[in-house]
């Protein structure tokens, strides 16, 4: 009994043609959500140092990493940094890119250039320097444990799944908020608002390779709901991954 | 059993040339749509110096882009014309009417305003299947990304984006899954209907449908929704411009559900055949309509929550919003009132097909009638009390979980009576395996571990580990895709000779079947032990523990996913090559298989008279 | 055969032994042994090896609660798979439809103890909730003046735990091992929902109203600190870990973070 009108041969074909259109299909739309998904700035690689630094009765490899937070799109310019590709949306960001590639068990000093007025944090517990070296974080030469919660203008906060797959890291760095006419340390300076930045470094040691995230605390999406959304919740601009790797 | 000669159609062809009804279709509607939409838009937008009042303007032009894209379709489609004409006092002529019914226009009737219950359910039936063609392919998404943890696939937003519009796009279809294509198609010949009660309501149900289908995929363009499907606030007030192509998709889609709720409850209510009885109606029409009666009331506060959620985001009404006096429970609260009843508005019709199936396929009776009403009637009537039992962690009067949990766990009740009918109908048979027929056996293990997961998931202290776990994930899929969708399925393929006059073909029937619901089982077990290992709902990335358990489940995905083609190309195959369907294949005895194919446009030459429900199967007694 | 023989009725007791005799029957009743026995093994082996390892008394009689639903359910996975198991596998395959069964159209019996033994297992189930629920708040309400009070706050992705009687506040939870904790748990934005995985208690985290939740530490061990609510991009990520410790680790962790020991 033939269950069609078709030939055997053809519709055997034609079904499996349906089932390779079907994987093309899905395929493409994952090739696509795959690319979208692609970092908008590329990687941000640490260069490393020569020399060890002892940290705890360890010797460590050092590295070093440089990041801005710009009010805008324009800043960046202003103050004198090239980014490589201009963002979409006219929003607050991390840059020269919030994908950030770290070596694995190395001494890491990062320093934040912040250039960006503030307010005052939805949780206070952000306002504290965690997961540094010494537990500090040095403030245009200042060496300081934490800021005062209504003086942020955005945090540097890194984490991750703590599983046993990976180790866990956590980094949280309030910046200070620059205020109008602050005499800041920075030798260049903002045209636009004649606003110095501030220069943030600190240093925290990676552990074993990882994938963790990186995101502001500092409630900095103006017009949403907690000031969390727009620019704090789209991947790209106040939020990150770092890749220990 | 009544048989009917065959029908051949001496009627003229409606041609009402100078009738503006004439020109218009899809085609038309798609223009005054878009330009409906484009010209809203740009009326609306706006620039402001405050951030927050930008973000209301921006989120009120695009809402109301978005409703004037669905009522510039309807215009431009024709939509109004019937209620337009009799406001002005000239009512459409008898032979625009039947124009409108699309009598001998072909294919292109599929594409216009037409009023036949058969091509309603026709463009239904194409509609679920675009639908859930999308958001499976959405899952094959989240599944590739989940096979090994890292989220290396695909990053946090677009994520939550697919698990929040694979969500939605797929309780979209479950909703009309059955009682769209089968509600409309087949249940008016079932219950000896010429016609729905509103021929033109049905149509309008359908088209509204459709609009909405065009919003949901602009989500993605507007930068995704982070909300998952049940947008909670304020969540979903912090959310970019995505969340108002969500927010309008519900609004749209709750009118089209209470325009189908009402006009499937009055077709059954007062276009039952001579004769037949409220004990002699077929239990998948009884299914459909306790479905789609507890949908109208359920819908609203769907509908309320979304345009309470809409004026939040541009007025800053604060209904949600609890730093100007708003509370997020308000808006669970709305949700789940709609969104426990709505999992059984899905489940109900999926059962009621298989039972439909069960007696012709075992050639007995349907067992205990009478408990498979009160079954359907059981779970319908507790859905409604027991929507607190997704908010058992939420804070809100934890002295109250006690009776929710009751009240849940109660359900079980009626649902045993579901399994006592399917059981009670397959004893003492000798059934038929045909395709329709397996279902019922998926149906019976899918939904034996569905239902017993979900009496853990109602204890609260069990609950205290599993909510919010991909435990919860795993059992709801087990219900609505394990028990839901294999019914529709198997209603498509006992139902496909009527409604294409071909047969489905066989052997690819059992291909997908069995590749489905092996890959079903793997998908969902894995899940299981993810959940019960600890995993969260919704997550792009993982620890590593669960890393087994999950690439077990993206095998199984793939699985499913691949049933699907072929049975999608059993379909596509069958509609147009496959063997020609005899009237009345399966030998079943209810008013559907008594007309022939193409189902004349009235449906029956003479009103039939039903004298004995349609399971009058068994020998004689000695 | 002589005619008033046939007239007898047969006792319960004999229709009853005739019925076990059944063909039929005694297939069924083989394949409700073999499902029902299934799960009985499953249940007390996929909970107890998948659960995580537990560190309150609630995350174990959570564990149990699984076991114990799975075993009262196995009778009923038992009647049901038989029932399917034995139609199926005499099934008729081909294209002839098989002959009419028997025009059955009800069983008072059976519909009856099918709806008593629902009723009956549905009613154990709430039941023994009930009772697991209550004794758990008795529990709560008992510890409290001994408490250690942690302050949950969440933040859209990441949480902090505050320790006001210590004066400490923290990313990683630490418990000492055997002093009741009160969690008070609200959030600065959207919801999230506070799981410590290993102690088998959960919260939301609401920004417009605290919610509090008790428990006893009673084991040592590490804690994987969970958001069960989507909230937004990085809710995977909004994750952290914590242990249980002795009290004196526990004294010695406060002191270290810079609090002082209550």
């Amino acid at each position: 009994m033939s269950d069609s009108t078709m030939t055997g041969t053809k519709r055997t074909a034609s079904a499996i043609i349906a089932v390779a259109l079907g994987i093309a299909v899905v395929g493409s739309l994952g090739l696509t959500l795959h690319k979208i998904s692609a970092d908008p700035h590329g990687k941000l690689y640490a260069t490393k140092e020569s020399g060890t630094i002892n940290v705890a009765g360890k010797d460590y490899p050092k590295a070093t990493i440089k990041l801005g937070v710009y009010a805008d799109n324009a800043q960046p310019k202003d103050v004198g940094v090239i980014e490589a590709k201009v963002n979409k949306q006219d929003w607050v960001h991390f840059g020269p890119s919030t994908h950030l590639v770290l070596p694995a068990n190395t001494y890491i000093t990062m320093t934040i250039r912040a250039y960006d007025g503030g307010e005052r944090l939805n949780t206070a517990y952000f306002a504290k320097v965690v997961g540094t070296v010494g537990g500090t974080m040095n403030v245009d030469g200042k060496d300081v444990t934490s800021i005062p919660d209504d003086k942020v203008e955005h945090t540097f906060t890194l984490h991750g799944i703590p599983s046993q797959g990976q180790d866990s890291l956590f980094v949280n760095i309030p910046l200070m908020k620059v205020e109008e006419g602050d005499n800041g340390f920075l030798p260049t300076q903002d045209p636009g608002t004649g606003m110095k930045g501030h220069t943030v470094t600190f240093s925290f040691l990676t552990k074993g390779k990882g994938e963790y995230v990186f995101n502001c605390e500092y409630p900095c999406g103006d017009g949403t709901y907690a000031k969390f959304g727009a620019a704090m919740s789209t991947y790209g601009y106040m939020s990150g991954k770092v890749t220990v790797a | 059993m009544t048989t009917l000669s065959s029908h051949v159609s001496s009627r003229p062809i409606p041609n009402p040339k100078n009738s503006l009804i004439t020109k218009l279709n899809a085609g038309t509607g798609l223009i005054v749509g878009v330009v409906f939409a484009v010209a809203t838009y740009n009326l609306l937008k706006g620039e402001n110096e405050d951030p927050g009042i930008a973000y209301n303007i921006h989120n009120r032009a695009l809402l109301a882009a978005m409703f004037m894209w669905s009522i510039g379709f309807l215009v431009g489609i024709g939509a109004f014309i019937g209620p337009w004409r009799w406001l002005i006092g000239k009512d459409l002529t008898a032979e625009e009417q039947l124009y409108l019914a699309g009598d001998g226009q072909g294919i292109k009737r599929y594409f216009k305003y037409c009023t036949d219950h058969k091509v309603v359910g026709i463009q239904y039936l194409w509609g679920v299947i675009t639908l859930l063609g999308v958001g499976g392919a959405m899952a094959m998404m989240i599944r590739t990304n989940l096979a090994a943890p890292g989220g290396h696939f695909i990053t946090a937003s677009v994520y939550n984006s697919l698990v929040g519009l694979h969500g939605i796009t797929m309780i979209i279809a479950m909703i009309i899954v059955a009682t769209g294509p089968f509600g409309n198609y087949i249940m008016p010949i079932m219950i000896g209907a010429a016609d729905m009660a509103f021929p033109r309501l049905n149509a309008l149900s359908w088209w509204v449908l459709f609009t909405a289908i065009p919003v949901l995929c602009s989500a993605w363009f507007l930068g995704g929704i982070p909300t998952g499907w049940t947008a909670y606030a304020p969540l979903s007030i912090q959310a970019g411009p995505g969340m108002n192509a969500f927010i309008a998709t519900i609004i749209i889609f709750a009118v089209s559900t209470a325009v189908a709720g009402s006009n499937i409850t009055a077709t059954v209510i007062a276009m039952r055949a001579k004769g037949m009885t409220w004990n002699r109606v077929p239990i998948f029409v009884i299914g459909a309509t306790i479905s789609v009666a507890l949908a109208v009331p359920a819908f609203p506060t769907f509908m309320v929550s979304m345009i309470m959620t809409a004026l939040d985001r541009t007025y800053m009404t604060g209904f949600f919003d609890a730093n100007i006096g708003g509370s997020g429970w308000l808006y669970a609260h709305l949700f789940w009132i709609m969104g426990h009843p709505e999992v059984y508005v899905i489940l109900i019709p999926g059962v009621a097909v298989l039972m439909e199936i069960v007696p012709v396929f075992v050639r007995m009776p349907l067992f205990s009638y009478i408990g498979a009403v009160v079954g359907f009637a059981g779970i319908a009537g507790l859905s409604i009390l027991v929507w607190a039992h997704h908010m058992y962690m939420s804070g809100w009067m934890p002295m109250l979980n006690g009776p929710f949990m009751v009240t849940t766990e109660m359900i079980s009740i009626p649902t045993g009576l579901i399994f006592l009918v399917m059981l009670g109908t397959l004893w003492h048979g000798k059934p038929w395996l045909k395709l329709p027929m397996l279902g019922v056996y998926a149906f019976l293990w899918n939904m034996l571990v569905g239902g017993i997961t979900g009496i853990y998931l109602s204890d609260v202290p069990a609950d205290n580990y599993l909510h919010g776990s991909m435990y919860v994930t795993a059992h709801f899929h087990y219900t609505l895709m394990g028990a839901a969708l294999t019914g529709a399925v198997a209603g498509l393929a006992y139902w496909f000779p009527k409604m294409t006059g071909r047969m489905l073909n066989e052997r690819a029937g059992y291909v997908s079947f069995w590749l489905i619901q092996i890959g079903f089982q793997v998908l969902y077990l894995g899940m299981f032990t993810a959940g019960a290992e600890g995993q969260p709902r919704r997550v792009v990335n993982y620890a590593s523990q669960f890393a087994t358990a999950n690439r077990i489940s993206t095998v199984g995905a793939y699985l499913v996913g691949t049933g699907f083609v072929v049975l999608l190309w059993a379909v596509v195959h069958s509609w147009r090559h496959g063997k020609i369907a005899p009237m009345n294949p399966w030998g079943a005895k209810s008013l559907e298989w008594t007309v022939p194919y193409p189902v004349p446009l009235v449906n029956f030459d003479t009103p039939p008279v039903v004298t004995s429900d349609p399971y009058g199967y068994g020998k004689a007694v000695k | 055969m002589s005619e008033h023989n046939v007239d007898l009725k047969p006792t319960p007791g004999d229709r009853f032994t005739t019925f076990l005799k059944r063909k039929d029957i005694r297939e069924t009743l083989a394949w409700a042994a073999f499902y029902t026995a299934g799960f009985v093994v499953l249940g007390g082996v996929f909970y107890t090896k998948w659960m995580p390892t537990s560190l309150s008394t609630d995350m174990k009689s959570i564990e149990r609660l699984m076991v114990i639903f799975t075993w009262i359910s196995a009778p009923v996975c038992g009647l049901v798979l038989s029932i399917a198991t034995y139609t199926f596998r005499h099934g008729t395959r081909g294209d002839v439809p098989p002959e009419d069964g028997p025009p059955i159209r009800t069983n008072f019996l059976g519909v009856a103890s099918f709806g008593a033994m629902a009723g009956i297992l549905t009613l154990t189930a709430v039941v023994y909730g009930l009772i697991e629920m209550n004794s758990a708040s008795e529990a709560a309400a008992k510890d409290a003046p001994s408490a250690l009070i942690v302050e949950v706050t969440g933040s859209q992705w990441v949480w902090s735990f505050n320790y006001p009687a210590q004066g400490v506040s923290s990313n990683e939870l630490m418990l000492p091992k055997g002093q009741p904790v009160i969690f008070k748990i609200h959030s600065v934005d959207v919801n999230h929902s506070f799981w410590p995985v290993q102690l088998g208690i959960k919260a939301d985290a609401n920004h417009f109203q605290t919610t509090s939740v008790t428990t006893t530490p009673n084991k040592l061990g590490r804690l994987d600190v969970k958001c069960a609510e989507l909230c937004g991009l990085y809710h995977a990520y909004m994750e952290t870990e914590g242990a249980v410790v002795e009290p004196a680790d526990f004294n010695n962790w406060v002191t270290q973070n810079g609090g002082h020991s209550a």
